[in-house]
């Protein structure tokens, strides 16, 4: 059993509670342990970027830290918190001054950063760690005929880590695919959903997320699948408000990949959380299934 | 010395030529020492940055981040600090991935953030440096942030149809289970605060 | 005449640092710039100083406080006396309201805002070097 140390991040606490439930309940089928960090902190999002840098850094230096107490790779399933993980592990291994002023400050609270978790996002658990092959040989209850739109966002993919493809990833689609559900072109799956001005920038976020709705839409997606509580917040509790500001009518579910994989391997969608969705998700999952039943179809 | 070139949506520079226009853009470089990407000054004018934003493309912005870079290297400092675009920046870093040049676009949008902050120099109509306040102000009291807190507070000094709005979407989420009642604390919130006050000590004895 | 003391400037913005660059060298200082924190750490691990004077905002941040702390533990540097210049209270004063005292960081500094007079300046830059001098002589 591969065990990390998880990272949930505030929205998980209660906005994307069942973001939470389902990571953990298909991490479980997958025999993938996730072990809360106690006593994790806000890794900052970005609102601490803006201010001062060095206190974001020390932030996200206290979650690592607690970390490598343990002995653990860090996974994030938000994807701000991975990135500002992941960024703060780099920019401290490459500046020595750096982390020793941020290891005196960790020093109040006993803790030290040594650099050494490597931090993931959980998707790249699934798909890489797992693996698709192993993640495929559990479903048995594959979404065929369900047409999923894979948003991947921005911050999985961006700032680049390393050389990987920013451009023309694949592995969202992959993941889908091997849920026996059917990727669909997807034209606006890395364009940002506006998910850090809905706040400071109303009209402009309503607008992204307008066009990401539309472009689900056009291609006849039954439901968007996101990595990102942020994300799939924003595309979907807003939803009412795109329509009422610009006279539409959109009505698409906005799902977690943890919960399309769950599903998929045969566990009871209110274990997944699923329930507390504003659009409902069940409808489109049982749409497809009426459609196109599986042999191990319910 | 590179010059704004007016695109359709922007205002045209109407501040005076600076005194001294090399000193802003040193500044900026200065501030973004530790950034891992080419200096602003390597910049080409492509316009990559401004086609891939967004935001930009969306209309929102008052001056693209090429205008932006253009203004900096012109020294036109205090129409720089009075836009929009670093608040309006999405953080979602198609820029930076695309820049031909490999500037870090988006860490110039931080920059310019903190900058503005630190000068006391910013738009004063603009929700974005309330916004940050009122989220550091929350970290570091709880430890963790807290969204309805975060909502209402800021949206209270601005204006009350997003307020209502954002009400409604509020009480809908707690009947459904998914906003708390009480924010979250962090379990050894004294050993954390002593942590960032060993990075932000002023202000407070020792 | 003795040697002119040599004073290093830790500071971000060019404009600041020509002007108090102008005065102390009026004064018969001999003044080095440093525009940003790294190149600040590498001259004063290279060369020998009277008296620093730094900046706090800079960077990524609070990056003065990280030099003035590392000054502080350092036994070859932490002796320097330590003028710290800054327009931090009105920006940092949401965080942490309350009156603007600053901690020791090296046995001698101390924290002066922007902007500062030439004449304030001077006896500042003075009453400092004084206070380390009288310090060491004690010490020895």
């Amino acid at each position: 059993m591969k065990t990390y140390a998880y990272f949930p991040g505030c929205s998980l606490e209660k906005m994307a509670r069942s973001y939470h439930t389902s990571a953990l309940e298909t991490c479980r089928v997958l025999g993938v342990e996730l072990r809360e960090l106690e006593d994790w902190n806000c890794c900052g999002a970005t609102a601490y970027f803006h201010v001062d840098e060095l206190l974001a850094y020390t932030l996200c230096a206290r979650n690592l830290a607690m970390a490598e107490q343990q002995k653990l790779p860090v996974v994030a399933p938000c994807s701000g918190c991975y990135k500002n993980l992941y960024f703060t592990r780099d920019h401290l291994n490459h500046d020595a001054d750096l982390a020793e002023h941020i290891n005196e400050a960790l020093a109040e609270d006993n803790l030290k950063f040594r650099g050494d978790s490597p931090v993931h996002h959980l998707i790249e658990v699934f798909v890489k760690d797992v693996g698709l092959p192993a993640l495929k040989a559990k479903v048995t209850h594959p979404l065929k005929g369900l047409r999923v739109a894979p948003y991947y966002g921005c911050q999985i993919l961006r700032p680049r880590k390393d050389k990987e493809d920013v451009e023309q990833p694949r592995f969202f689609e992959d993941l889908v695919a091997a849920c026996g559900a059917e990727p669909v072109h997807y034209p606006l799956r890395l364009t940002c959903c506006g998910g850090a001005l809905i706040i400071t920038n109303r009209e402009a976020a309503l607008s992204l997320v307008r066009n990401l709705l539309q472009s689900a839409v056009q291609a006849k997606a039954a439901v968007i699948v996101t990595a990102c509580p942020l994300c799939q917040v924003n595309l979907e509790c807003y939803q009412k408000q795109v329509n009422k500001e610009f006279g539409t009518e959109f009505h698409v579910p906005v799902m977690y990949f943890t919960q399309l994989v769950g599903l998929a391997m045969g566990i009871p969608p209110k274990r997944l959380g699923i329930g507390s969705e504003l659009v409902a998700v069940m409808p489109a999952i049982k749409e497809a299934r009426e459609t196109e039943p599986s042999p191990a179809g319910t | 010395m590179n010059t704004a070139s007016p695109e359709p949506a922007a205002a045209p520079p109407i501040a005076a030529p600076p005194d001294n226009p090399l000193s802003f853009v040193e500044e900026i470089r200065h501030l973004l020492y530790a950034s891992k990407g080419n200096p602003i000054n390597t910049c080409i004018q492509c316009g990559t940055c401004s086609a891939t934003c967004p935001v930009a493309s969306g209309g929102f912005m008052d001056n693209s981040p090429r205008r932006i870079i253009a203004l900096i290297r012109a020294g036109f400092k205090d129409q720089v600090l009075k836009a929009n675009t670093f608040w309006y920046c999405a953080s979602c870093y198609q820029c930076t991935v695309r820049c031909p040049r490999n500037i870090d676009i988006a860490e110039l949008m931080y920059g310019l953030k903190r900058y503005t902050v630190w000068k006391a120099a910013g738009n004063k109509d603009l929700i974005g440096p309330t916004f940050t306040e009122t989220f550091v102000k929350m970290i570091l009291r709880t430890g963790r942030s807290y969204e309805p807190v975060l909502a209402t507070s800021y949206l209270f000094t601005y204006g009350l149809p997003e307020m209502i709005q954002e009400a409604q979407t509020a009480t809908v989420l707690m009947l459904k289970g998914r906003l708390p009642l009480l924010p979250a604390r962090i379990k050894r919130l004294e050993n954390f605060k002593r942590v960032i006050k060993h990075i932000i000590p002023l202000g407070d004895k020792e | 005449m003795s040697e002119p003391k040599r004073l290093l400037i830790i500071d971000d913005d060019p404009d600041f640092v020509a002007g108090l660059k102008a005065i102390l060298v009026k004064a018969k200082y001999d003044v080095d710039v440093a525009y940003n924190p790294k190149s600040g750490l590498q001259a004063l691990r290279t060369k020998a100083y009277d008296l620093l004077l730094l900046d706090v905002m800079m960077g990524r941040g609070a990056e003065g406080i990280m030099i003035a702390r590392k000054l502080g533990k350092d036994p070859t540097l932490r002796d320097l006396p330590v003028l710290i210049i800054t327009g931090i209270r009105e920006q940092m004063a949401f965080l942490f309201p309350g009156q603007a005292v600053h901690p020791h960081f090296v046995p001698v500094d101390e924290l002066v805002e922007k902007p500062v007079e030439p004449k304030l300046l001077l006896e500042k830059v003075q009453a400092l070097m004084k206070t380390a001098e009288t310090r060491k002589a004690k010490s020895q």
